[in-house]
C-alpha cells in the first residue's frame, strides 16, 4: 500500500481532457480532424486512443504533447491548465515524455547522451552526478545500461525503442506519451515489448497515453480503451467490456473479428433476452431495453464463440445447419467460413473461429451453434 | 529563435535585395548616382539614351546571345558526354578520369582565361605550335580574337560547373525504366533518344539555365579576349561604362539601364529554371528501388571515346597548366623548344613572387573576404533556411524561400555592379566603397548556395528528432544548438568550404569593386598580366604567380575539406551504424563534397526528402537520402 502511494506520487497524473477540437489549413480551408473530444485518465492508469488509419489519434497525442496548438477545448494535467483554446503551455514546459513511432533517437548521441538529455535541459536540469545517475537508472528499467557509451546509431530496433523509452522517462514526467512506439517492430518483439512496457508502466505507476491502430495491442496494455472514429471517441471502456459489449457496429466490427446478421425481433421477456429471427431460424439472445416486438435490428457475435457439431445438439438454443466452404489455417487457430442452410438453400454466410486441433473439413455440412450470452443485439446504425 | 530568423532574413535582403533597389532606382534617375548629386532626376532618359543607341543596342545583344548561349550549348554537349562516360558506360579508367575532369574546377576561373590566352597566342602558344603539326593546319591553326575561339574558351573555362550537375542527374536516374525499354527491343541509340533524353531534359534545362547565368556573369575571357575581338559582350560592357575616361563623368544611369535589361533576360531564364526543376521533380524518377543505373557496353567505340577525352583532358588541364608554367619560366612570350627550355628558361619568376609584399598582403586579404563572405552567407542561411523548412507553407514563406533562393539568378556582373552602386550611394554615410569590408559584403550574395544546401539538409532532419527534445524538456534554443546544430554542421561545413572557394577564385565582383588597396589575388594576377597596367606589367611574374595561386586554393580548400572529412570519418567510426537497424529515424546529411555540390543535386535530394516527409509512416519510402 506504501509502495502504492509513492508511485502514484512519483508517476501518476491526472489527465483531463475535455471538448478538445483541432483542425488543419489545408489551402485555407478548415480541415476539421479531431471535432471534441473527452476523456480523462485516473492516475497511474494506462490509456489507449484505438481507431482506423487517419481518425485523428495521433493529433489528439501531439495536441497533450504540445506539439499541436488545440483550437478548442481544454486539456489540463494534475488541475494545471497545459492548453486552452488560445492559451498554450510550450511542450517543454509540459512535464510530460513522449515515445515515437521511428523512435526518433538522435544519431549524433551516443545511448547515455540521448537518455541524460531531459535532464541537462532546463525542463528538468539536475546537477551533473544526480543526472547521471538518473539517466542510469532509466537505461536500467529497459535494460540498456550496458550499452550506455555506444553510439546510440549502433542498437537494433527493439533496443532504440526501449532507448527511446528510457529517455521519455527519465526525468520522471507525470504522463507518458506513446504514439504507435511498436509498429516498426517485428511480430515477435512486438509480443515481448508489450508485455514489457505494460509492467514498466504498472510498476513506475505512471499515467500513460498509447495510441494505437492495432486492436490486439490496446486490449491487452490498456486499463482503458477509448475508440476513436472520424474525430470523436465512440466508445470508451475497459476491453473486457469493449470486447463483449460494443456500442455499436463500428466498434463491434474495429474491434476483433464480428459477424453481423439483420434479424427481426419476434418476442422478448422480462429478464432482458429476446427472440429474434435470422436465417430463418428462431434465436435467443440478451438485448437492450426499449427494443420492441417487430422491430429490425442486427445482431452481433464472434466468430470464435462458435461452436461447430457434427450432429445437431439435442436441446441447445440457436443452433443453425450450415456447410463449410473455406477453411485458413492461421496458427494458432483456424478460421472458416460456413453457409447457413436454411431448407436446403443458403440463407448467409458466417466466419467461425476454433483450435486447430479440431477444425471441420471443407465441404463438410455441420451445425453451428451460437452460445446466446455471446450474442448481442444492436439498434443503432451510426456507421453502416 | 523567430529574432534570429529576422535577422538572417534582413541580413540576405539586404545583401540581395537593396543593390537591385538601387540599381533599378540608379536607372530611373541618371545620369550619373542616384542621390547626392545634382544633376539627379526621375525620368527614363537613360533608356532613351539605349534606344538612340539602339545599334549598339543590338550588336551587344546579339554578340552576347552568341557569347553566352554558344559557349553554354558546347560545354553542356561535353558535360554531357563526359559526364555518361564515366557515369553511365563501362569505359576503362572512368574514375580516374572522373578525378581529372574535375582538375579545372580548381584553377581560377581568371588563371584559366590566362592560360588559354598562352596557349593560342599565334606564334608562341603551345596548342597553335601544336596544332602546325598537323598537315593541314595553316600558320596560325587558331586566332586568339577569332569570335569562334572566344566562345570555345569559355566553354572550356565554365565546363566543369554542367559537369558536376549532370553526374547526379545521371546517377541518380532509375535504371529499370531504360531497362524496360531495352527488353522491349530498343537499342541502347533509341533508349537513349525515346526514353533517357525525355526523362532527363527538365533536370538538363535547369542546368543549361544555371549555366547561361553563370556565363553571363563571368568577366574573365571577355575582358582578355574580347576587348581585342572587336565584339562588344555585356559583361565587358558594363566594365567599360563605369570606367570613367579622362574628363567624362562615367555614365552609371545608361549601365544601369544596361543591367535592368539583362536581369530581365536572367528572370525570365530563372522562372524557365524553376519551372523546368519543378517538372523534374515531377518526372523524377527515383523510386527508391532497384536503384542502379545500368552501365552501356562502349565495344569499339571504346577508341573514339579515349581519344575524345583525351583531348579534353589535354585542353583544360594538361595544356593551360603547361602554358603557365611554360609562361613563367621564359623572361619574355617565347615559342617552347628544347633550346629554349635548355638555353632561356630561369626560375626567378617564382621567386619574386614569393617575395613580393604585395603577393602576401593580396593573398591575405583574398582569405579575409572569402572566409568572412562565406561565413556571413552560411550562418544567414542556415538559420533563414532552417526556421523556413521548418514553418508551414504560406505564401509569405514560398516568397521568402524563393527570394532566398534567388541570387542564382543573378549574374557576377549585375550584382558586382549592383554593389558598386549601393556603395557609391551610401559612401557619404558610410564610407566602405572600395574597401576589404564592402568585398566581404559583396561576395556574400551567394548566399543562396548555402541556403539551399541547408534547406534542403533541414528537411532531412526529420521532426520527430526536435519535437523528442521539445518533449523532453528543452527549449527551442536548446533544441536548436544541441540537437538541430550537430546534424546540420557537416553539411554547413561543406557548403563554407565550397562558397569559401567559390570567394579565392573570385574575379567578376572584385573587378567592380575592388581598389589597388583592397584587391584580391585574382586581381592582382590580372594587373600582372594586362599589357594596360604599365608599372605591374609582368608576364612571366604573373604566370607564376597564377600557378602558386592555383596551388594555394587547391591546398587551401583540399586542406579543409580532408580536415572535415577526418573529422566525419573519426565520428563515423565511434557510430558504426548497423545498415537496416541503424537511424533510419535521422541520419546526419552526409555532407557532400564542396566540389560535387550543385544545385540541381540539391533539388533533387530535397525532392526526396521532401517525399519522405510526406509519407512519413511508410516505411519503404524511408530509404536514407544520403546516397545521391
Ligand atoms: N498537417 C496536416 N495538414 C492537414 N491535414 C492533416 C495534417 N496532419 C494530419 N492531417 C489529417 O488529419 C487526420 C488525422 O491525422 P492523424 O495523424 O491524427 O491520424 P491517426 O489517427 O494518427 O492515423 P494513423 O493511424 O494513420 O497514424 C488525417 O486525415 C490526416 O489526413
Ligand atoms: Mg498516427
Amino acid at each position: 500500500m506504501t509502495t502504492q502511494t509513492t508511485d502514484a506520487q512519483r508517476g501518476g497524473g491526472l489527465l483531463v481532457v475535455e471538448n478538445l477540437q483541432k483542425h488543419y489549413e489545408l489551402d485555407g480551408a478548415e480541415v476539421p480532424v479531431v471535432k471534441g473530444v473527452d476523456f480523462t485518465i485516473e492516475p497511474g492508469t494506462f490509456y489507449s486512443l484505438l481507431g482506423p488509419s487517419g481518425c485523428g489519434k495521433t493529433t489528439t497525442l501531439r495536441c497533450v504533447a504540445g506539439l499541436e496548438t488545440s483550437n478548442g477545448g481544454s486539456i489540463r494535467l494534475d488541475g494545471d491548465v497545459l492548453s486552452t483554446g488560445d492559451r498554450h503551455v510550450p511542450p517543454n514546459k509540459r512535464d510530460v515524455g513522449m515515445v515515437f513511432q521511428n523512435y526518433a533517437i538522435w544519431p549524433h548521441m551516443t545511448v547515455f547522451q540521448n537518455a541524460v538529455f531531459p535532464l541537462q535541459v532546463s525542463g528538468g536540469r539536475l546537477p551533473k552526478a544526480q543526472a547521471r545517475k538518473r539517466a542510469m537508472e532509466a537505461l536500467e528499467l529497459v535494460q540498456l545500461d550496458h550499452l550506455a557509451e555506444r553510439p546510440a546509431t549502433a542498437l537494433s530496433g527493439g533496443q532504440q525503442q526501449r532507448l527511446a523509452l528510457a529517455r521519455a522517462l527519465a526525468h520522471r514526467p507525470r504522463l507518458l506519451l506513446l504514439d504507435e512506439p511498436l509498429s516498426n517492430l517485428d511480430a515477435k518483439l512486438r509480443d515481448t515489448m508489450r508485455t514489457e512496457l505494460r509492467s514498466l508502466q504498472r510498476s513506475l505507476g505512471i499515467s500513460a497515453l498509447y495510441v494505437t491502430h492495432d486492436q490486439s495491442e490496446a486490449l491487452s496494455m490498456s486499463d482503458r480503451v477509448a475508440v476513436m472514429n472520424g474525430g470523436r471517441i465512440v466508445q470508451e471502456a475497459s476491453p473486457r467490456e469493449l470486447y463483449d459489449r460494443p456500442a455499436d457496429r463500428f466498434v463491434a466490427d474495429f474491434v476483433g473479428r464480428v459477424n453481423m446478421i439483420p434479424a427481426v425481433v419476434r418476442d422478448r421477456d422480462e429478464h432482458g433476452d429476446a427472440v429474434v429471427e435470422a436465417f430463418g431460424t428462431r434465436m435467443v439472445t440478451p438485448c437492450p431495453g426499449g427494443v420492441v416486438r417487430g422491430e429490425e435490428v442486427t445482431i452481433t457475435f464472434r466468430p470464435e464463440s462458435i461452436r461447430w457439431h457434427e450432429t445437431a445438439p439435442a436441446d441447445r438454443p440457436n443452433v443453425l445447419p450450415a456447410r463449410v466452404v473455406r477453411v485458413e489455417f492461421l496458427g494458432e487457430i483456424v478460421e472458416y467460413e460456413a453457409e447457413v442452410l436454411h431448407g436446403g438453400t443458403t440463407v448467409g454466410r458466417l466466419t467461425a473461429r476454433g483450435a486447430p486441433m479440431a477444425s471441420p473439413r471443407e465441404g463438410a455440412e455441420v451445425f453451428l451453434e451460437l452460445a446466446p450470452h455471446a450474442c448481442r443485439v444492436l439498434v443503432d446504425d451510426p456507421v453502416g | 529563435m523567430t529574432a534570429a530568423m529576422i535577422v538572417a532574413g534582413v541580413v540576405i535582403f539586404l545583401l540581395l535585395a537593396v543593390p537591385l533597389i538601387v540599381q533599378v532606382i540608379t536607372a530611373f534617375r541618371g545620369p550619373f548616382l542616384p542621390f547626392g548629386v545634382a544633376s539627379a532626376q526621375w525620368g527614363v532618359s537613360n533608356f532613351v539614351t539605349l534606344w538612340e543607341l539602339r545599334e549598339d543596342f543590338w550588336s551587344v545583344l546579339g554578340a552576347t546571345g552568341a557569347f553566352v548561349g554558344g559557349s553554354t550549348l558546347l560545354s553542356l554537349l561535353m558535360a554531357f558526354g563526359l559526364a555518361w562516360v564515366t557515369v553511365r558506360t563501362d569505359f576503362p579508367f572512368r574514375r580516374v578520369i572522373g578525378v581529372l575532369v574535375i582538375v579545372p574546377y580548381i584553377i581560377p576561373p581568371i588563371v584559366k582565361a590566362q592560360a588559354y590566352l598562352l596557349m593560342v597566342s599565334p606564334e608562341t602558344g603551345v596548342l597553335n605550335q601544336l596544332l602546325r603539326l598537323l598537315p593541314w593546319t595553316g600558320d596560325v591553326p587558331i586566332d586568339p580574337y577569332a569570335f569562334g575561339t572566344l566562345i570555345l574558351i569559355q566553354a572550356l573555362t565554365n565546363v566543369t560547373f554542367p559537369y558536376l550537375m549532370i553526374v547526379p542527374i545521371l546517377t541518380n536516374m532509375d535504371g529499370s525504366l531504360e531497362e524496360s525499354a531495352r527488353a522491349s527491343g530498343a537499342s541502347w541509340g533509341e533508349t537513349l533518344r525515346r526514353v533517357t533524353l525525355p526523362m532527363l531534359w527538365p533536370g538538363l534545362l535547369g542546368v543549361a539555365v544555371l549555366t547561361f547565368i553563370l556565363g553571363l556573369g563571368s568577366l574573365e575571357v571577355p575582358l582578355l579576349f574580347g576587348q581585342e575581338s572587336g565584339r562588344s559582350i555585356f559583361a565587358l560592357k558594363l566594365w567599360t561604362l563605369i570606367s570613367s575616361n579622362a574628363g567624362e563623368l562615367p555614365q552609371y544611369g545608361l549601365a544601369a539601364a544596361w543591367g535592368l535589361v539583362f536581369l530581365v533576360i536572367t528572370t525570365i531564364a530563372f522562372a524557365v529554371y524553376l519551372r523546368a526543376t519543378r517538372n523534374a521533380e515531377r518526372r523524377a524518377s527515383v523510386s527508391g528501388k532497384g536503384f542502379r543505373p545500368t552501365t552501356m557496353k562502349l565495344g569499339a567505340w571504346r577508341i573514339p571515346v579515349a581519344i575524345g577525352v583525351a583531348i579534353f583532358i589535354l585542353l583544360t588541364a594538361v595544356l593551360p597548366l603547361f602554358a603557365l608554367f611554360w609562361a613563367a619560366i621564359t623572361p619574355y612570350p617565347i615559342a617552347f623548344s628544347f633550346t629554349a627550355l635548355v638555353e632561356q628558361t630561369q626560375f626567378g619568376s617564382f621567386a619574386a613572387v614569393l617575395a613580393d609584399g604585395e603577393f602576401w598582403a593580396s593573398l591575405g586579404r583574398t582569405l579575409v573576404i572569402a572566409g568572412g563572405s562565406a561565413t556571413i552567407a552560411c550562418v544567414a542561411a542556415t538559420v533563414l533556411a532552417y526556421g523556413i523548412a521548418r514553418s508551414t507553407s504560406t505564401w509569405w514563406t514560398r516568397a521568402v524561400d524563393l527570394f532566398a533562393s534567388s541570387s542564382v539568378a543573378i549574374p557576377a556582373t549585375i550584382a558586382g555592379f549592383a554593389m558598386f552602386l549601393l556603395f557609391m550611394v551610401i559612401n557619404p554615410v558610410i564610407p566602405i566603397a572600395g574597401t576589404v569590408l564592402a568585398l566581404v559584403i559583396a561576395y556574400s550574395y551567394r548566399v543562396s548556395i548555402a541556403y539551399r544546401a541547408s534547406y534542403s539538409a533541414t528537411l532531412q532532419i526529420r521532426t520527430e528528432l526536435e519535437e523528442a527534445a521539445l518533449t523532453s524538456g528543452a527549449s527551442r534554443l536548446a533544441t536548436f544548438r544541441r540537437v538541430i546544430a550537430p546534424l546540420l554542421l557537416p553539411t554547413v561545413l561543406a557548403v563554407w568550404i565550397q562558397v569559401f572557394i567559390l570567394g579565392t577564385n573570385e574575379f567578376t565582383l572584385p573587378a567592380f569593386l575592388a581598389t589597388p588597396e583592397s584587391r584580391p589575388l585574382s586581381m592582382y594576377v590580372y594587373a600582372m598580366i594586362n599589357p594596360r597596367s604599365a608599372q605591374l606589367y609582368a608576364p612571366d611574374q604573373g604566370a607564376a604567380m597564377a600557378l602558386v595561386f592555383t596551388l594555394l586554393v587547391f591546398l587551401i580548400g583540399y586542406g579543409l575539406q580532408w580536415a572535415v572529412s577526418l573529422r566525419a570519418i573519426g565520428r563515423a567510426k565511434r557510430r558504426p551504424g548497423l545498415p537496416g537497424l541503424g537511424s533510419r529515424s535521422g541520419k546526419p546529411p552526409v555532407a557532400p563534397a564542396p566540389d560535387t555540390i550543385s544545385i540541381a543535386a540539391q533539388e533533387h535530394q530535397e525532392h526526396r526528402a521532401r517525399t519522405k516527409l510526406r509519407t512519413p509512416d511508410a516505411a519503404g519510402s524511408e530509404r536514407s537520402v544520403s546516397r545521391s
